[in-house]
């Protein structure tokens, strides 16, 4: 079914905020997943996977930092979703970076990594360039990165499927680079045995945006149906006494 | 034609106007006071139409002799061409409800991108008169209802079928033919985003341009079928209205709470809206002329709003009293200025102490209109990249100090008194209507919308000072992974922090809260009059009253409908 850009973001607000995520988070998050479906990088489909774990993380801790010096830091998201603790690693990076010229962070243990994107684009357009890789997949191992130029609206993004083998101590991780100075791009090698490779420029992921701003989003309705059903956790019960207080007589 | 380095100029560093200080615009009952101005939404389109000579004509006029049927106005502008397409369906007197929860209306409208063919006017048919129950597609950017002032309506359609025009009197009491329930645009339903709007229309690319549009082709069509349906019932004795009454009905608006929400998840927007008021009252002040033309005009903009607000007609006792306040200060006023005015600076200081709120706001609005040349250019800056973004790098000291300065107002209230929390504001599960709940006597309190900025800075602050003692090196980015709970108002508070004006003064989540501020702020935003207030969650008010009709674009137009008057037939 077709949705506006709005009503799929109030729509995934209300459903993280039924979830418990808490105020800025449930923004972020419906952010994310809006930015990459409006971007043509399957927002939603990423939203599917993660959709039967969502409510989990709130029994996880909340991330932590292990290590920090002034250009670098490793936090720990102790299997948290990308959707309620990567803006906070990114925002560190940026803080780093712009004390620093250029700032490395690495994170543990954080699932649906390929939602840093909207943080990124935050990045470069408030003038600070970004570059992000992870590794992802428990039988064939994808590799993705994707980087954002100072003061560009748009990030390039790449990805392919490897023949690494998988790790058993995979540790779910991502590097965030981060710089105030010096201008990052990305793209994968092709000598390292990638199979599907494929690349977008800050260009494609442009006119992708276009396209959703002239005819909004098709959703599937079934899912369509899945985040509104969360959603509707925020919703309170109608009785008269609750009409009154919209002011009924 | 002013430029945003001139504007920013204006508003910041050492040649600066010397514009009101937040503390003072900000308060919640000083929002709630102000009145219409030229820069309201409905001024800055009616000129816009007439500047640009819109062209408006009906494509398609299919109304049978009850006023019942299709029309289809089609909207040329200079860039583009858009369709009007209203359906008019018969509804029972008990089927008329204003509230968000009907599902039956008198009228229903959208407004299209584009000329509307038979085929896509048949998908309309299936959907638009559906509302809320309906879908649409990214063509269509506004939606929108009306119900029948029944009484008025009547009325006014046996004047003209007995040959005779209504009574003015009358009008001033109800200016209307119809209220409008809803005016929905921005995505909603599936349609337009405000993105398409503002990227793709130029015409309406300001904030509410599209909804104001629909309001006023609501209006003018309201008075083209009560004269259709009086001449085909009458047609030997039928009279069409004189243009001068017509001009004197606008559209009627029923606002609940659901705009309260709107205003406190805008704060960029409205700080925007905010900041060109008195950006504008600020010109006024320093570079406003007075010569002997604006004295007259002035005199006579005092005589004409204490007339206007003489017919406000509202059973409701608070607002009786404020518009009694208002004559008061309007003959104050008259009184201080009758040997001369020494300056806009210091008639505004003398209103501060001699005033009411309203009559001082009322006196702002009325200095703007004297000076189109000071005020109207910045009718164009009214919108805003709405990103509350953090500032990462910000010292957790620093931070600190911004709370202090610019939250003083947050922290100076005592959470711990009685009453202090005691409003929630829900979404209900009845078409997730925003609803007041009493957290004494109501559950839902934990579903409850964050709306209590006030309450969350003081949370913030607490938690940040203990923080700052123990990690006083730290910056923002490194206590919101410590706290990521408080990232959304860590955000708003640096965010505001770095707008003249920031977020409105008030904790909304006090027993004694007055939602109708906030609401009556919007409104006068937008541009509506004659507020009449239903009980303290929303009220009744008037859109377009005075406004030009279709038939005079291409005409004189001298802007001048501010605070209209019942015209002397």
């Amino acid at each position: 079914m077709h949705v506006s850009m709005i009503e799929l973001k109030a729509a995934l607000r209300r459903c993280f905020e039924a979830t418990g995520y808490f105020v800025g988070n449930y923004e972020d998050a419906a952010n994310m997943i809006l930015w990459l479906e409006k971007h043509g990088l399957n927002g939603l489909a990423e939203l599917q996977r993660a959709l039967p774990y969502i409510d989990k993380d709130s029994d996880k801790p909340l991330s932590t930092v292990i290590y920090e010096d002034s250009t670098s830091a490793i936090i720990d998201s102790h299997g948290r979703s990308a959707l309620n603790s990567i803006a906070a690693s990114v925002d560190l990076a940026h803080a780093k970076a712009l004390e620093t010229g250029i700032a490395t962070v690495t994170v543990h243990n954080c699932h649906n990594r390929m939602f840093i994107l909207k943080a990124l684009t935050d990045c470069g357009r408030r003038g600070i360039s970004v570059a992000a890789y992870w590794q992802n997949g428990s039988q064939t191992v994808t590799e993705h990165t994707a980087a954002i130029k100072a003061g560009e609206r748009y990030p390039s993004y790449s990805e392919a499927t490897t023949s690494l083998s998988v790790n058993e101590d995979d540790k779910q991780a991502l590097t965030i680079i981060c710089s105030s100075r010096v201008d990052l791009t990305s793209s994968l090698q092709h000598s390292k045995g990638n199979r599907n490779a494929r690349y977008i420029s800050a260009e494609e992921i442009a006119l992708n945006k276009e396209h959703s701003v002239d005819f909004g989003i098709d959703i599937d309705e079934a899912l369509w149906a899945d985040i509104n059903r969360i959603g509707a956790g925020v919703l309170v019960e109608n009785s008269e006494r609750s009409r009154m207080g919209a002011g009924g007589r | 034609m002013t430029t945003p380095a001139a504007i920013q100029a204006a508003l910041r560093g050492d040649n600066a106007l010397p514009l009101r200080p937040a503390d003072q615009v900000m308060n919640l009952e000083r929002l709630g006071s102000i009145h219409q101005s030229r820069l309201s939404f409905m001024r800055t389109l009616v000129r816009r139409i007439m500047r640009e000579r819109w062209q408006i004509e009906a494509a398609r006029f299919d109304l049978d002799n009850q006023g019942y049927g299709t029309v289809v106005y089609e909207i040329k502008t200079p860039n583009k061409l858009y369709s009007f397409v209203l359906f008019s369906d018969y509804l029972s007197p008990e089927e008329r409800n204003d509230r968000v929860i009907a599902t039956k209306w008198d009228l229903t409208m959208a407004l299209v991108d584009g000329e509307v063919d038979d085929i896509y006017l048949e998908k309309l048919r299936q959907n638009v008169p559906l509302q809320e129950a309906g879908r649409v597609d990214a063509r269509v950017f506004v939606l929108s209802r009306a119900n029948r002032s029944a009484r008025n309506f009547d009325y006014v359609v046996d004047q003209l079928a007995k040959g005779e025009q209504p009574d003015v009197a009358q009008i001033a009491k109800v200016g209307y033919l119809y209220r409008t329930t809803a005016v929905y645009g921005s995505g909603k339903l599936g349609m337009a985003d405000w993105e398409k709007v503002a990227s793709r229309h130029a015409d309406f690319a300001r904030p509410f341009a599209a909804e104001m549009f629909v309001c006023l082709m609501l209006r003018n069509f309201s008075l083209l079928q009560a004269e259709h349906i009086a001449k085909h019932s009458a047609p030997d004795t039928y009279t069409p209205m004189l243009p001068e009454v017509k001009r004197f009905f606008g559209i009627g608006n029923s606002t609940g709470l659901g705009m309260a929400p709107y205003l406190i998840n805008h704060p960029l927007l409205i700080n925007q809206w905010v900041e060109m008021r008195e950006l504008a009252l600020a010109r006024v002040r320093v570079l406003g002329n007075i010569n002997e033309r604006v004295k007259n005009e002035f005199s006579e903009l005092l005589n004409r709003s204490g007339v206007h607000t003489a017919e406000t007609v509202t059973e409701d006792e608070w607002q009786t009293d404020n518009n009694k306040q208002v004559l008061n200060d309007l003959e104050k006023i008259r009184q201080h200025t009758s040997d001369g005015i020494e300056s806009w600076d210091s008639l505004l200081h003398w209103s501060e102490g001699n005033c009411s709120l309203q009559g001082q706001e009322l006196l702002v609005s009325v200095m703007l209109e004297l000076y189109p040349e000071l005020v109207d250019d910045l009718e164009d800056y009214h919108t805003a990249e709405e990103f509350l973004d953090l500032d990462p790098v910000m010292p957790v000291s620093e931070l600190q100090q911004v709370i202090e300065n610019r939250y003083k107002w947050a922290l100076d209230y005592d959470f711990s008194v009685n009453g202090a929390k005691d409003t929630f504001w829900y979404r209900s599960e009845e078409k997730m209507e925003p609803r007041l709940g009493d957290a004494t006597e109501e559950d839902g309190k934990e579903k409850q919308m964050a709306l209590g900025v006030a309450y969350a800075v003081r949370k913030c602050y607490d938690q940040l000072c203990e923080y700052a003692a123990e990690n006083p090196d730290h910056s923002t980015a490194r206590f919101m992974v410590a706290r990521p709970k408080l990232r959304g108002i860590v955000r708003r508070i640096q965010s505001m922090n770095r707008c003249i004006y920031g977020d409105i003064q008030a904790n909304l989540l006090d027993r004694e809260i007055l939602p109708m501020h906030l609401l009556r702020a919007k409104l006068a935003f937008f541009g509506v009059g004659k507020f009449d207030p239903r009980s303290k969650l929303w009220v009744r008010n008037t859109m377009f009253q005075g406004a030009p009709l279709l038939e005079d674009i291409g005409h004189t137009f001298n802007d001048d409908w501010f605070m209209p008057l019942a015209p002397t037939l």
